[in-house]
Parts: structure tokens; sequence; C-alpha cells
């Protein structure tokens, strides 16, 4: 097993209290970043090399260095909207050790000198939201937050605020939009939240996993967490392993181990007697990958280069007993149903996707419309407004490249079986007397 | 509040260099080097760009994907590219994914032939789709409200309409529900779409999914022809597009002035139109006959008004109304003081103000703009509520207010005379920047000269004659309420606010509105002309002049629609043009002289009104030396100083104002050195 950072204690029960948080060593971290000044708790951020775990994988101490500085009006917002399909790591964070999350955000504020911060929550999650607020309310009754922290003159202010359940609401703009009471939509960037985010202030947004590695960065030294890992991709991540693996769950892993290890040794692999036949490296909007990838070493780089992506850090693993059209039809669902309608290619290119989709499956598709499906993906890539639309056009994308032959076979069986088939095979005897007739 | 100031830059677009002002979006910089970049969502007069409906993706040098163009702002050495095969990709792509879910119903839409969407599609669309899948469906077309069809299907969602709403009318009604490609336009709570400007979103949409309910199927774009005008129903006078087909006027469009109306029409000066066509109007001239008003010949009812005005002479009055131009003001004065030896004229619902206040109040250096208003630091609104008195205002103080800061801050006639100081240390504490909005009715009552005065006084205590951008800014009455006393229609004053000329003179003063009910009403005058005017309109006056008509020997008007009060008193009426016929000049209430043009052609037997007026005139004995309207313009630039040199084509379609130009120097006030 490798280090465990954020999941050392996990299982300790209690942990979501502050008095077992705090007699596990919690909070000590803060006190220690209290006595620094703001420009050396950046440092060791800097030096961490820590990349944003919410998707992006920005480094999240060149994000706050963006931030302009001094005794202005700006906000940290922690972004706690995890809603891409496959990823569950924040939940467990939230609900097991809210406390870590909660010292993690006063640590980046002091480093950022901000005085006003807000956790958006998704909305389903009702029961980790009561346990953040006890334990928002545990810190503040112990001075953690609030005026003059621990006598430090840094003061804080933390509120919780629960999403009403819309994907495209964990789009850190559309989090914004939001969380000012608006319908969450993208906004265009630039202006980008570190310049010009939450109220029109400078703001810095963070996914849980990254806040909360944050007391571990300043209990060991950023330069001692910089060396977990490899060179651009430092330190542990979680990776939450679902779909056809024999144990499911969270895990903590060093980046850059191999893939396979992930998913056969840690989380078991297929159940006996299946192959995987693809998997999602990085949530269901990152480009599936095959069996031939399993040995990709699981770090931001290598993945970029296999042609996917880490994104949130979940894989979704698919067996050899579920047909790919299923997989491609749950992903474009998702993504049509989320769009959030505001820029031109996403919202009718996840529409019109899920339609041929659909085609293909009741049997009225020919091999040409996964030309036209590929070319739509193509169409929407790169040219949205945020990237939802790309989160689709990337899977279904891969799809149709990598599994090209099986698709077209289940069309062709699909005519063969349904009535469709006989419909479009008069139709085309139709045409045919109407071309000799002319 | 200082206004932007631009720094030119070169940059080069599609291999060419272009000069363009810096910091303006890609969009608008390309047109420095006549490059289109389409565009559906971009509108500026919106506020900041949004981005969604992603038709203007351009390549930029150094930037790896493709920017919208439209939030792109141009800078000094930038390298843009609008015509690559990554650009136009993209650019069919979006047409193609608009056109997924838009019906195929363009012969039988209002937009077709107008569309920005069949434009952008021919221009730059795929030319096929690909696309064979049912389409969105949904109840088509449904009232948005009274005025405004919703047809959903066709809605593109380019946020244009729900931004207006939102952002620049601030009535928030309008939203987007649902969303993906569910969303549709509504508002909140499926309530009809009710607010004073709420028919610009028709103008708006770059699609068929809003119409106008009066103009749907009335036309097609090829049937039609435009003319420019000026609005005159209230003394805001935006400036129109009117839409005419078989000389009748089929719908009013904005025609953007930035000094007027920023490109925004009211509901009012939108829909009003019916009112200008067909039956309600007068088309022949009336005469009372043995108690009824029978329609006569020219010849006769010119006669029998010159006979009844010959036999009052100097015992007349006149009145001139909101819509008379400053032409027709000009000629019905001298009818009364040359023709007839009366001084008694007047465009004044308020009461008569000292000519010596008249002067201080419309002192160039004193006068502020429209635009000043939305750049000001702070505006004190002075007896004066601009959603009714001048109706476009409104969305210039919302737009000082939203982008610039603007204060605001709002006192009676008589707050203004009791609290001068201290709205006075208010403003001053908001920046030295600011403008005076104020109504007429100021100067009305018995308090009316002490209110002129604390005006007066509060422009002094904030120094504004010596600022730029700041100034009074008077909103009349009547809506050329301006250009009527600049041209002399004032018992105490002659044109070009010059002193009274004769018969007014120290020994015989000018009568105004209210002593002119007052003298029909005692006897002391016999004839009125109401032209254009209805004194009936301000309740409290209603008596005094029931009394003041029923008294009169003769009651002669010029007006384009009959009502009960006409029908009672008149005893001629002329047919007046409405303000879609006329030829003439008008003053805005910011000195903006502005031309009214001739869109169609009066209805039946109406003649100009400076053609009645010079052949009443003439009837009576007199030349008034106008052959043609444009003579009238003619002679009053002539007669009015500060209008000298002026011409028709300086003040061309976008107006002047008379305080710029050097023959203001003319003004009748001491400057000090």
């Amino acid at each position: 097993m490798s280090q465990q950072l954020l999941l050392k204690d996990i299982d300790e029960p209690g942990l979501s209290t502050l008095a077992v948080y705090e007699r596990r060593g919690g909070y000590s971290a803060l006190r220690k970043a209290l006595k620094m000044s703001p420009a050396d708790v950046l440092a060791q951020l800097e030096a961490s090399a820590l990349r944003g775990r919410g998707g992006a994988g920005f480094q999240m101490g060149k994000k706050v260095s963006f931030l302009p500085r001094g005794p202005i009006e700006k906000y940290l917002v922690c972004n706690a909207d995890e809603s891409e399909p496959g990823t569950f790591k924040d939940r467990e964070l939230l609900q097991k050790t809210p406390h870590m999350l909660i010292e993690g955000i006063i640590i980046a504020a002091h480093a950022g000198e901000i005085e006003r911060s807000f956790i958006y929550i998704r909305g389903e999650y009702e029961w980790q939201a009561d346990i953040l607020a006890t334990a928002i309310a545990e810190a503040r009754a112990a001075g953690y937050l609030g005026e003059n922290i621990l006598g430090s003159g840094h003061s804080l202010s933390l509120v919780l605020h629960r999403g009403a359940g819309a994907y495209i609401c964990g789009e850190e703009t559309g989090l914004l939009d939001s969380l000012e009471g608006k319908r969450g939509n993208p906004r265009l960037k630039p202006p980008f939240p570190a310049n010009q985010g939450l109220y029109q202030g400078p703001t810095l947004i963070n996914n849980v996993e990254t806040l909360a590695t944050v007391p571990a960065i300043m209990a060991m030294g950023g330069e001692q967490y910089a060396k977990l890992g490899v060179e651009t991709s430092t330190g542990t991540k979680l990776v939450s392993v679902s779909g056809h693996v024999q144990r499911p769950g969270n895990y903590e892993i060093e980046l850059g181990i191999p893939s396979r290890e992930i998913i056969y040794e840690l989380a078991g692999g297929p159940p006996p007697g299946h192959a995987v036949k693809c998997w999602f490296p990085g949530g269901s909007s990152a480009p599936v990958l095959t069996a031939a990838d399993l040995d990709v070493p699981y770090d931001f780089e290598s993945m970029a280069k296999a042609g996917s992506m880490l994104g949130s850090g979940a894989i979704i693993v698919v067996d050899d007993s579920t047909p790919i059209l299923d997989v491609a039809m749950k992903v474009a669902r998702f993504y049509r149903h989320e769009s959030c309608g505001k820029c031109t290619p996403c919202r009718e290119g996840t529409n019109w996707t899920v339609k041929m989709l659909q085609r293909i499956d009741s049997g009225e598709a020919t091999p040409m419309d996964l030309d036209i499906m590929a070319s739509v993906q193509e169409h929407i890539i790169g040219n949205c407004l945020c990237v939802l639309g790309d989160a689709m056009a990337m899977p279904i994308g891969s799809i149709i490249a990598k599994f090209r032959e099986e698709l077209e076979a289940h069309m062709e069986a699909a005519r063969e079986r349904g009535g469709a088939g006989e419909h479009a095979a008069s139709q085309l005897a139709l045409a045919a007397q109407g071309a000799r007739d002319a | 509040m200082p206004r932007p100031q631009q720094r030119t830059i070169s940059f080069t677009i599609d291999g060419r260099e272009v000069q363009a002002p810096e910091n303006t979006m890609l969009v608008d910089a390309a047109k420095h080097g006549d490059v289109e970049i389409p565009v559906f969502c971009y509108e500026p007069k919106l506020g900041q760009p949004v981005g969604a409906c992603r038709m203007c993706l351009v390549e930029i040098e150094g930037i790896p994907k493709l920017q919208t163009g439209c939030s792109t702002a141009v800078k000094d050495g930038m390298v843009v590219h609008t015509e690559t095969e990554r650009v136009k990709t993209a650019q069919r792509a979006v047409v193609e994914f608009l056109l997924v879910n838009h019906p195929l119903d363009c012969p039988v839409c209002d937009k077709g032939g107008e569309c920005p969407l069949q434009d952008i599609t021919f221009g730059w669309g795929p030319g096929i789709s690909r696309f064979i899948e049912p389409k969105r469906h949904f109840v088509k077309p449904l009232a948005l409200s009274p005025r405004i069809a919703i047809d959903r299907e066709r809605c593109i969602l380019c946020y244009r309409c729900v931004r207006f709403s939102q952002d620049v009318a601030e009535d928030d009604q309008l939203v987007l529900a649902e969303r993906g490609a569910e969303t549709f336009v509504s508002t909140f709570d499926g309530h009809p779409y009710d607010a004073p400007f709420s028919g610009n979103i028709i103008e708006l949409c770059p699609v068929g999914a809003l119409t106008s309910r009066p103009y749907r199927f009335a036309a097609r774009p090829w049937d039609i022809e435009d003319a420019g005008s000026v609005c005159t129903l209230c003394p805001a006078q935006c400036n129109v597009h009117l839409t005419v087909r078989d000389e009748r006027v089929l719908r009013v469009q904005v025609r953007d002035n930035a000094d007027v109306d920023d490109g925004w029409l009211c509901d009012r000066g939108r829909f009003a139109y019916p009112a200008l066509n067909g039956r309600p109007r007068i088309t022949r001239p009336l005469l009372r006959d043995g108690g009824q008003l029978r329609e006569v010949s020219w010849e006769r009812a010119l006669s029998e008004a010159a006979a009844a005005l010959g036999r009052a002479g100097e015992q007349t009055g006149a009145i001139a109304g909101g819509p008379v131009t400053n032409e027709e003001g000009l000629l019905l004065s001298r009818l009364l003081r040359e023709g007839l030896s009366s001084p008694h004229v007047d465009s004044r619902a308020a009461g008569t103000l000292p000519l010596d206040l008249h002067r201080a109040l419309g002192d160039p250096a004193l006068q502020a703009t429209v635009s000043d208003l939305e750049f000001a630091h702070a505006a004190l609104v002075v007896a004066c509520d601009p959603i009714t008195d001048a109706t476009i205002l409104d969305l210039r103080l919302r737009k000082g207010v939203r982008r610039h800061g603007l204060t605001i801050v709002q006192a009676t006639a008589e707050e203004l005379r009791v609290r001068g100081e201290e709205l006075a240390a208010q403003l001053s504490g908001a920046g030295e920047e600011v403008v005076v909005l104020w109504h007429e009715r100021l100067t009305a009552g018995p308090e009316g000269i002490a209110s002129a005065q604390a005006l007066l006084a509060m422009a002094q205590r904030l120094g504004l004659a010596g600022i730029d951008g700041a100034g009074l800014l008077e909103v009349p009455s009547a809506a050329n309420g301006r250009g009527l006393r600049e041209a002399g229609v004032l018992p105490n004053a002659g044109p070009g606010l010059s002193e009274a000329p004769p018969p007014a003179g120290p020994s015989r003063e000018g009568r105004g509105a209210d002593a002119i009910a007052a003298g029909l009403a005692e006897g002391e005058l016999s004839a009125v002309i109401l032209m254009e005017a209805d004194p009936f309109l301000r309740r409290s006056r209603r008596e005094a002049w029931e009394r003041a008509l029923g008294r009169a020997t003769t009651v002669i008007a010029y007006a384009a629609n009959l009502n009960d009060d006409l029908h009672a008193y008149a005893d001629v009426i002329f047919p007046a043009q409405a303000y879609a016929e006329k030829e003439g000049t008008l003053v805005h209430p910011d000195g903006r002289i502005q031309r009214l043009r001739p869109a169609v052609a009066q209805p039946g037997q109406t003649r100009a009104q400076w053609l009645s007026l010079v052949q009443l005139a003439s009837a009576l004995g007199l030349d008034l030396g106008v052959r043609s309207a444009l003579e009238a313009s003619e002679q009053l630039f002539d007669v009015v100083a500060f209008y000298a040199g002026l011409t028709l084509e300086e003040i061309g379609g976008k107006g002047v104002r008379w305080q710029e130009r050097d023959a203001a120097g003319a003004y009748p006030i001491e400057q000090p050195a």
C-alpha cells in the first residue's frame, strides 16, 4: 500500500468530530501555517506542485498566486458539486473527514489573504451537507473560523451552500452564477475567476480533494510532498473505481503507478471469466481506453499521451458483457440531460448524438451515420462555451474510433432483427424503382 | 465621469493590416477592414457579450483554440483569420447545429427576407443538412403578450430577449426555462410579458421566434419601404423607421441614434401607429352648419374661418399643441401677430414665465445632453417621472446606474425650493458632473417662478455652467415644446426668445393659455385657434376651457382625429397631418434640431398645415412669404438668431444641437466674460 495522506485515518470512528480529528493531529497544520506569512504558505503550496483534483489538473499554488495580493474583497470557493459520473471520492472526504477540508480551506485562504469562503455542495449530498454543517459549527466555536483565528489576526467566514441538482454547476463559472443566486450557466472566460469571479471579485476555486490535501502539504512541507508521485504529477490521488470490478471503492494511490495495479490489484479486476473491454480513466468525460492501455502509468501526463485524461480520477471499468452501444448511449444521454443549453454546439450536438445512437439500436442507421456522428463530435470539441460539450464528444468520439466494428455489427443485427430493417429495405426498393422509371 | 478615450491600433485580419479603436471587440474591429464576422447573440446594446451562439469563432495566431470574436478585444499587432478552413468548418458546424431544430417554415415566416439566420445560413452555412431525426416541437405560436407572438420552434436560444428584459429594461420578466435542447424562452410564471419596452425584443430577435402580433402576415420585406422619421408622441422624440406598404404605416422600428434614444423604442411609440391609418382620421375640412359639423370644401372652410377671424381680429387667441412643428408654430404666431394684430399665442400648458427666466433656463452654457445623463456622476430628477414624461429616458438612467454608477436623487418642486442646499450637498458628494432633469410642470402654478429661480440657484450652486457633461435638461409638456418656444410661440417672446414683437408692447401683454381661456370666458376674446392642441387633456383646466369654448364665438381647430370635445365646440376643423406625413423640424429637449420627413401621403383632402396657414393668412390679406415646406424651414432659420445658417442637409438624419454651432453665440443672454 502506498503512502496514505487523505485516507490515513478515514475509518477511525468519529473522525468527523472535532475531538477525534484534533486527537489525530488535526488543525496542527493550520497552527503552523498561521505562524507563517501568507507568502511563505503560498511558497509551500507552489513547491508541492499539487495539481487540482477536480478534473482540469491546474496547479493549485499557481492559481493562488494569480490572485491580486492585499486585503481586497476576494473569495475562496470550494467546489463540492461532485457530479461527474463515476466520481465519489469527495463524498467520502466530506462524510468522514470534513475537518480536513475545513482546515485546508483556512490555510488556503490564509495563503491568498482571503476573508470570505464558501463551500458549494451538490444538492444530493444532503447527509454530507449536514455533517459538514456540524463540523463548520464546531470549527467556528473552537475559534478556527470567524474573526481573528487563534489570535493570528487572520479572519475567515465560511458559508455552506447547497446546489439544486445540476451537473453544470460543477463547472466553476456555472457554480459562481448559481452561488450568486442566478441560473447556473457557465460564463465566458476570460475574465477568469482569479480576476473576476464571485460577485465580480477575485476568486479562488478548488475541488474538495485539492483543498483537503493542503493540511498534509503544510505538515510535511511542499518539497517533501513533491517527492511523492512523478515529476509532473506529484503526490497521492484518490481514485474512485467503479463498474465491472470486484472491489469497487476509493483508493489513495501515488500518482504514476501502472493503471493495471489499480484496476486489478486494488479493485480486484473484472469478475471471473470476464475481461476488460474498455475503461474510462478519469470520469465519464474522458476518452475511453482499452485493455491494451492497462499498463499506462496513472498520472496526468501519461494519460494525456495515451489520448485520454486523468480528469477527476474516476476509473469506470466496462467488461466484455456490455455492448459498447449501451456505454455510448449512457454517456450521451447523461450529457444531453445536463447540457445547460447556453451554447449551440453542446445543446444541439448532444441532442443530435443521442438521436443517432437511438437509430443504431432501432436498426434504422447505416455505417454512414457513424461518420456523421464522428464529425458531429469533432464539431463540438473546442467550439463550446465550456467543456461540457467536449465531455460528451471526447468519449463518444473515442468509442466510434475504437469500436467501429462492433457498432456496425450492432446496427446490422438490429436491422435484420427489427421491422425497421424491412421498412428500410422496402424504401430502398422503392427508390430503385423510382430511379428506373426516371 | 470621464468618457472612454480610444486609441487607434493596427491589427491584421485575413492578411490585411487594418486600423481600429483599441479594445473594440473583434467582430466590430473587423468591420474597419470590411470583414464581416457573423453573429447571432452579440448585440453591444445589451451589455457584455455572452459568447453563447458560437457563430463568431475566429482563429487568432498564438492562441490554440478558436476564439469568439464577439468577446475578444482587439489588441495592437493581433493577427486574425476568419477565412481559414478551420474557421469555416466551425462556422458551418454552428449553422448546421442551429438548423437542427429550426423549422423550414421560412415561406410563411414574418422574418423571411429580413432574417439574420437566413442570411448567415446563406453566407456561412454548409448548404446541406445531415440531420434526419425528428425536430423539437412546441405549441405555436403562443401569445407572449397581447403584442408579441412567440414561436419556440424557431428560437435559436441566442439569449437576446432575455438579456434585454433582465439587463436593459430590468423588468426581469423573461427567463429561459428548462435546459439543454429542451430550453425555451418564457416569462417566469407564464404571465403575459407586460412591460413598457417589451416590443424591443421583436427587433432583437435574429429569427422569427418573436413577432409583432399587429404586424404578423401584414407584409413581406420586399413589399415594404422604410422611411426614417421622428416619433412625436412624447418629448423624447425617438428616431424611428416607419415600415410603409401601399401608403400605410404598418410598423414602427428603431432608428438607432445614440444621442437620442440609444437604439430603443417604447411600446407606445412602437404600437400606436394604427391611429395614423384609416377611419378615425379627419380627411376633409369640417364646418359647423346648423349646429352640425359637416364636411365642406377647403374653399368654404377657409373663407368661413377667415371671415370669422377677420371679425374677431385682435380678440383672437391661439394655442399650438405637442406635435406642431417649429415651422407651423412660427407661421401660426405670425398669422396672429401680423394678420390679426393679436399677441395672444402660446404653446405652454404651464402658465406664463417671464422672458428672462425662459432665457436663463435655456442658456446654452447650462444645457445637458441626453447622453450626459448616462455618464454623469449624479442626476437630480425634479418634478419629473421619466417613464411617463419622456419614456425612453428611463432606460438611459438605468444604463447610467448600471454601467457608470450614476447616483439618482429625486425631488419635488417644493423640495427643490426648500431643501436646495441639502440636495446640492448630496449631489456634490457623488461628483461634480450633475445633470438636473426637470419637467416643465416645475414652473407651473403659483410657485412656478420661485421654483424656476430655485432651479437656477441650484445650477449656480453646483457650478453646472462651467462643467462639461453637466447641466439642466428640461422635459417639456409638449412633444415639441422646446422648438415651439424657440420659434416664438409664446405670449411674451418672439422667434429666438427675442423681445415680444408687436402688437405686444409695454401697454399690451400677450395672454398665455390660461389667460386665453379666461379671456374667452369673460368675452374679452371671441375666437381661438387650437392647432393640434387639446386643452382638455389637463383635467384641472377642464371647467375653465368648457366655459371658454362655450362662450367663444369661433373655435377653429387643426386636428388629425375627431374627439367629443371638438365635436361639441369646434366651428371649423381643418384636417391635420399626422407625424408620418409631416415635413418640418422639431427641437429635442436637449436642443437637437431634428427633421420630420413625410413617410406616407396624407389621407383624403388633408393639406399641410403650413399651406393652409398661408392660405388663411392670404385670405386675411397677409402674405407669409412661404411657398413650400422648405421655404418655411428657411424662414425659421432666418428669424431665430441662434439657428442662423442652418440647412436641412446639416440637420440630416441624426439632427444637430444648435448649442454646438457657432450661431449659438447669438442666444439672447449675457455671457460672463
